[in-house]
């Protein structure tokens, strides 16, 4: 159920995925790779995800499997991009056929 | 009868938590089952895009490192902006529909027409841009995998964009209503999908090095 509330949340949930959307464009266009960056970036996705998520897909009341797994999605994909900075050398040899 | 409209902090005084108007923790299944079977297979399918990506990326890493610069951040960026937007409209149109606005919902819903249209105006604008470049999908292998996810999202939001076309056609001939509204979510659910997709794909490809 979404409310007058939650309307006026939505509101500033979406001013907020702009400002994500734009600094991660500023990023792409004028910063060098490093930990820090990625780390940026990384934390972006999660939290863009996880407010689509919760406020956009109202996720917040759903059943909790759904809840969880979706959420999951945007802890493990932001995982994997640091995970890959850190150790690509490592995740090259693993996956070497 | 309450006009949810103009409902304030007064209305909702004294309730605490339990308040009607303030959404509970209910454990429902957004929409219905069937969407999120293909939801899940959707994201699943993403999912090993992905995979491939990284185990790709850490193969090539100077094709990687390269490959985000030669795209057009712009358009990349703009793209961001029209699906976000795109998932904020159909958001609201939930909302006016749950509020019995059923004409705002349709305006809402012409937002997200508006802004997947733009998207694919954008990407094929883009894929243009990118040829004259010479950018193809066999130049190399971080361009395979940009065409590949890219050109596999372009079509999810097309069709998503007629899903939402047929959305405004039930809204308008009254299938939809504040207390029977399962179709629209599950609609909803699978657009906020579609974003949720990009939300990854555009750090991958035009940020990320």
């Amino acid at each position: 159920m979404v409310t007058f509330l939650n309307v006026k949340v939505q509101d500033g949930v979406w001013l907020v995925l702009m400002v994500l959307t734009l600094g991660n464009a500023v990023i792409a266009e004028s910063a060098d790779p490093s930990l820090f960056v990625t780390m940026i970036i990384a934390t972006s996705v999660a939290l863009k995800g996880r407010l689509v998520l919760e406020r956009f897909m109202e996720l917040r009341n759903a059943h909790p499997y759904i809840r969880v797994s979706m959420n999951l999605y945007f802890f493990v994909l932001p995982l994997m991009i640091i995970t890959v900075y850190l150790f690509p050398e490592v995740i090259a040899d693993m996956t070497r056929l | 009868m309450i006009n949810i409209n103009t409902i304030t902090n007064r209305e909702t005084a004294g309730f605490g938590d339990q308040c009607p108007l303030i959404p509970q923790k209910d454990g429902r299944i957004p929409g219905n089952g069937a969407v999120w079977v293909g939801i899940y297979a959707e994201m699943t399918e993403f999912a090993l895009m992905f995979l491939f990506y990284f185990v790709a990326k850490v193969q090539y890493l100077e094709l990687f490192d390269q490959g985000p610069l030669k795209l057009n951040t712009l358009a990349g960026t703009l793209n961001t902006l029209a699906l976000l937007t795109s998932s904020y409209c159909v958001a609201k149109a939930m909302a006016c529909v749950r509020m019995s606005r059923l004409e705002a919902a349709v305006r809402w819903l012409w937002g997200t027409i508006a802004c997947a249209l733009f998207y694919l105006l954008v990407k094929t604008l883009e894929y243009q841009w990118n040829t004259e470049r010479g950018i193809e999908p066999d130049t190399n292998l971080f361009f395979t995998v940009y065409y590949y996810m890219t050109f596999n999202h372009f079509l999810h939001v097309a069709w998503g964009g007629g899903a939402i076309l047929w959305v405004i056609f039930q809204l308008k001939r009254g299938a939809y209503t504040a207390d029977n509204h399962e179709g629209m979510e599950a609609i909803a659910c699978y657009w906020h999908m579609i974003d949720l997709v990009w939300i990854i794909i555009f750090p991958l490809l035009y940020v990320l090095r």
